[in-house]
C-alpha cells in the first residue's frame, strides 16, 4: 500500500509537469491554431537561464526566477519573429515552421553553450526526503506538486478573473469575433504566448531540479508526451490537456512501476496503446474543446 | 602553343594525381549534432590533434601522408551509412566511426566488402565487432569494465546488487549484465534489475521499487549515461537512498562531476587516468598548449590512440592495402598507447587494455582507486 501511494505521488509530480507543458501548448494552439513543437526548446531555454545565472553566481532561488523570465522572454521572441507573420497560416505551414524554430534553437543551444549535457547543482537540502508513515517523500516530488498546483490555480484565475483572460478565453471561442470587439489582436496572442512561455518555465525548474542537468534536447521529450496529452485531452481544451498530462504521467508511471520485467521493453508502446484506446472510444479527447479540431 | 598548354596541363595533372593517391586516405564519421556529438567531438580533437603531429613528422611512420576525410552523421545512423559510402567513393582505406556500436556497425556493413578496416572512436559494446574481421574496438570493452568493477565491488565486500539497464542500446544494456555475471561467480548476487528507456523524462517509480524491493542491494550498478544518470541519481538521493553506486566510463565526465554532493563517492570505470608524469598527462599539457582547451574526458585521448593504432598497423603491414592493414591490426601485441597499451592479438578485436576504477568527490573532481587488466579467460562473451 505505501508503495502504491508512494508511486501515486511520483506520478502527480510527473503528471503535473506534463499538465503545464501540455497547457502551454494547448492555450497557444486554441488561439492561433498553431501547435508549437519549439515549445520544448522554449523549456529548454529556461533551463540554459538557471544554468548560466548559476555560472555567474547567481544564488539558486535568483537563478530559477531567471530561468522563468528567460523562457517568458524566448516565447515572446519566438511569436514575434517566427509565429505573427505567419498568423492565418494554414495548420501544416504552422507545424512546418515551429520544427524548423526548433532545429534552429537547438543547433544554436549545441554550438553556442555545448552538445553535452551542462550540470545544475542545487544545494543538497533540495535533494533531500522526509518520512509519513511508512513512505519516504522526496523533497521535489512533492515541491513540483505544490509548485503545480499553484501554476495551475494562478493560470485559473487570470484566465476567469482579468481581462486579458477573458479575452483569451474569448479569443479560443472565435477570435474574429473578438478582433471585430475591438480587442488587440496581437496583445492577445503575445499574453498566450507569455503564459505558455511562464509554464514553460516552470516545467524548466521543476524539472531541472529534479534531473540535475541541461541539455539542447531537453524539452524535446516532454514536450512529445505533452503534445500526446493534448491530444488525449482535446486538442485545444484547457482543461483536457491538464487532465491529458496527469493521465500520461500516470499512466508512465504505474507501467514502469508495476508491469513484469518480460513487459518492460514495451512499456511506451503500451502507454501510448492505451491513449488510442480512448482516443477510438473518445475521438475528440477526454475533454473535447467546443469548437476544437478533431484529435 | 595549345599542345605546350594541354601537355603542360596533362603532366600538372598527372604529378597531382600521383601524389595524391601516396596519401593514405581516412574517412572520419564526426557527429557535429545528435546524441553522439558530445562523444565523437573530442574523440574528433584528439585524432585530428596527434595525426597532425604526425604529418608534421612526414606523415605515418615518417612517410605515409594522410589525408583525412571528415563528415557529419548528425547522430543520424541512415545517414552515416550514406556517408560512409561517399568516403569510400572518394578512396577511403580506413574508417573512423562514430563512438557508439549502433553506427559503427551499419557502417561496417558498408565497409565489408573492401575489408576496408573500420574501428570506432569509442564504441564499448563487444558485439560491435561481430560484423566481420575488419571492425576494430579502441576503448576497454563493456565486458572488461564490468569484470574490473565486479571484482572491485566484491573486494569491497558488496554482496546484493542492483542492475538499472536500458534496451535501448548494446551499451546501456550490456554493461551492468557483465558486471552482474561477473559479480555473481565471484559469489555475489544479483537482487533485483530495472529497465529505462534513453531518455526518460522520470526514475522516481523505479527508485521506489528500489526502496521497496524485498532484498535491499548493497550496490547498484549502471551503464546510463547523460542526462538519464543525473536524474537518476538525483531522484535516488532525493529519496533519501544512500547505496553505493557503481557504473561505466560513461560517467566520467565533467557534467556527472559537476552534479555535487549527490554523486559523491560514485564509483566508475575509465580507460585512463593522467597520473603525474605519465605520458597521458603529457599529451594533456601538449594538447592546452596547442588548442588552448582542456581535454577534460578520455575521448580525446583515445582518438590520440587510434592514430597510434593506425600507425602501427599500417607498419606492421608493409603497405596501405585496407585488407593487409586489417589482418595486421588484429596481430598487434603489446601497442604503444597515451591512454594505456593495447593488445588486438587473441582477441576478437576488442582491444585488451587497462580499465581504471576512479571515485568521484563531492567537490567535483575524481579519484583514481585501481588500475587492472581485466582476465581474458574469464571475460564474460558477448
Amino acid at each position: 500500500m505505501d508503495q502504491l501511494l508512494q508511486q501515486l505521488i511520483n506520478a502527480l509530480s510527473l503528471g503535473g509537469i506534463y499538465a503545464m507543458l501540455a497547457l502551454g501548448l494547448a492555450i497557444v494552439f486554441s488561439i492561433v491554431g498553431l501547435i508549437n513543437f519549439a515549445h520544448g526548446d522554449i523549456m529548454t531555454f529556461g533551463g540554459y537561464g538557471i544554468f548560466l545565472s548559476m555560472v555567474f553566481g547567481f544564488p539558486p532561488v535568483a537563478a530559477l526566477c531567471i530561468g522563468l523570465g528567460a523562457a517568458v522572454v524566448m516565447a515572446l521572441a519566438m511569436e514575434r519573429t517566427a509565429f505573427r507573420v505567419m498568423r492565418g497560416a494554414d495548420v501544416i505551414s504552422l507545424l512546418i515552421t515551429s520544427f524548423a524554430v526548433s532545429e534552429i534553437l537547438k543547433v544554436l543551444f549545441q554550438n553556442g553553450i555545448s552538445a553535452r549535457p551542462v550540470p545544475i547543482s542545487f544545494p543538497a537540502s533540495w535533494s533531500g526526503s522526509y518520512q509519513i508513515g511508512g513512505m519516504t517523500i522526496g523533497v521535489a516530488p512533492t515541491a513540483s506538486i505544490l509548485v503545480t498546483i499553484l501554476s495551475l490555480g494562478c493560470l485559473t484565475f487570470v484566465l476567469r478573473r482579468l481581462a486579458i483572460g477573458m479575452a483569451m478565453r474569448a479569443a479560443a471561442e472565435d477570435f474574429d469575433m473578438l478582433r471585430m470587439l475591438g480587442v488587440r489582436a496581437n496583445r492577445v496572442v503575445a499574453a498566450a504566448f507569455a503564459i505558455s512561455g511562464l509554464l514553460a518555465g516552470v516545467a524548466a525548474v521543476i524539472w531541472t531540479a529534479q534531473r540535475g542537468s541541461v541539455d539542447p534536447m531537453m524539452g524535446f521529450f516532454p514536450v512529445l508526451k505533452a503534445f500526446i496529452a493534448t491530444v488525449l485531452g482535446g486538442l485545444g481544451s484547457l482543461g483536457g490537456a491538464v487532465l491529458g498530462g496527469f493521465v500520461i504521467g500516470t499512466l508512465e508511471v504505474l507501467t514502469q512501476a508495476f508491469l513484469p520485467d518480460a513487459l518492460a521493453p514495451y512499456r511506451d508502446a503500451i502507454v501510448l496503446s492505451a491513449v488510442i484506446a480512448v482516443l477510438l472510444v473518445r475521438p475528440d479527447g477526454l475533454l473535447p474543446a467546443r469548437s476544437g479540431a478533431r484529435s | 602553343m595549345k599542345l605546350k598548354s594541354l601537355l603542360l596541363g596533362t603532366a600538372i595533372a598527372a604529378i597531382g594525381t600521383a601524389s595524391f593517391a601516396e596519401d593514405y586516405v581516412i574517412g572520419v564519421m564526426s557527429a557535429q549534432s545528435g546524441y553522439l556529438a558530445p562523444y565523437d567531438g573530442p574523440a574528433y580533437a584528439g585524432f585530428k590533434f596527434c595525426m597532425d603531429e604526425k604529418m608534421a613528422n612526414g606523415g605515418l611512420n615518417g612517410t605515409t601522408p594522410v589525408r583525412l576525410i571528415v563528415k557529419d552523421t548528425r547522430s543520424d545512423i541512415a545517414f552515416g551509412v550514406q556517408v560512409v559510402q561517399e568516403m569510400l567513393d572518394d578512396g577511403a582505406q580506413f574508417i573512423v566511426s562514430s563512438a557508439d556500436a549502433d553506427p559503427t556497425i551499419a557502417a561496417a556493413q558498408i565497409t565489408a566488402a573492401d575489408m576496408v578496416p573500420t574501428m570506432t572512436f569509442a564504441g564499448t559494446a563487444p558485439v560491435l565487432t561481430q560484423v566481420g574481421p575488419h571492425v576494430f574496438g579502441s576503448y576497454p570493452g563493456d565486458n572488461q569494465q564490468g569484470a574490473v568493477l565486479a571484482a572491485y565491488a566484491r573486494d569491497q565486500g558488496f554482496e546484493k546488487a542492483w542492475l538499472l539497464t536500458s534496451p535501448d542500446s548494446a551499451y546501456t544494456l550490456g554493461g551492468p549484465r557483465y558486471f552482474g555475471e561477473v559479480f555473481e561467480a565471484n559469489g555475489g548476487e544479483v537482487v533485483g534489475e530495472s529497465t529505462f528507456s534513453l531518455n526518460q523524462p522520470d526514475f522516481s517509480a523505479i527508485v521506489t521499487n528500489i526502496q521497496n524491493a524485498e532484498t535491499a542491494p548493497d550496490v547498484i550498478v549502471t551503464w546510463a549515461w547523460e542526462p538519464d544518470f543525473p536524474a537518476f541519481i538525483r531522484a535516488l538521493r532525493g529519496a533519501g537512498v544512500d547505496t553505493q553506486v557503481m557504473g561505466g566510463d560513461v560517467l566520467d565526465t565533467p557534467t556527472v562531476r559537476g552534479l555535487g554532493e549527490v554523486v559523491d563517492g560514485v564509483v566508475h570505470t575509465s580507460g585512463g587516468f593522467p597520473e603525474e608524469g605519465s605520458d597521458y598527462a603529457a599529451f594533456i599539457k601538449r594538447f592546452e598548449e596547442a588548442t588552448g582547451t582542456t581535454p577534460d574526458n578520455n575521448y580525446y585521448v583515445n582518438g590520440c590512440d587510434i592514430a597510434d593504432m593506425i600507425e602501427q598497423a599500417v607498419a606492421a603491414a608493409g603497405t596501405t592495402d585496407p585488407a593487409a592493414v586489417s589482418a595486421a591490426m588484429a596481430e598487434i601485441e603489446n601497442g604503444k598507447g597515451t591512454m594505456s597499451n593495447f593488445t588486438f592479438k587473441g582477441t576478437d578485436r576488442m582491444p585488451l587494455r587497462d580499465v581504471v576504477v576512479a571515485r568521484i568527490t563531492g567537490d567535483g573532481e575524481k579519484e583514481f582507486v585501481l588500475r587492472q587488466m581485466a582476465d581474458p579467460e574469464t571475460l564474460p562473451k558477448p
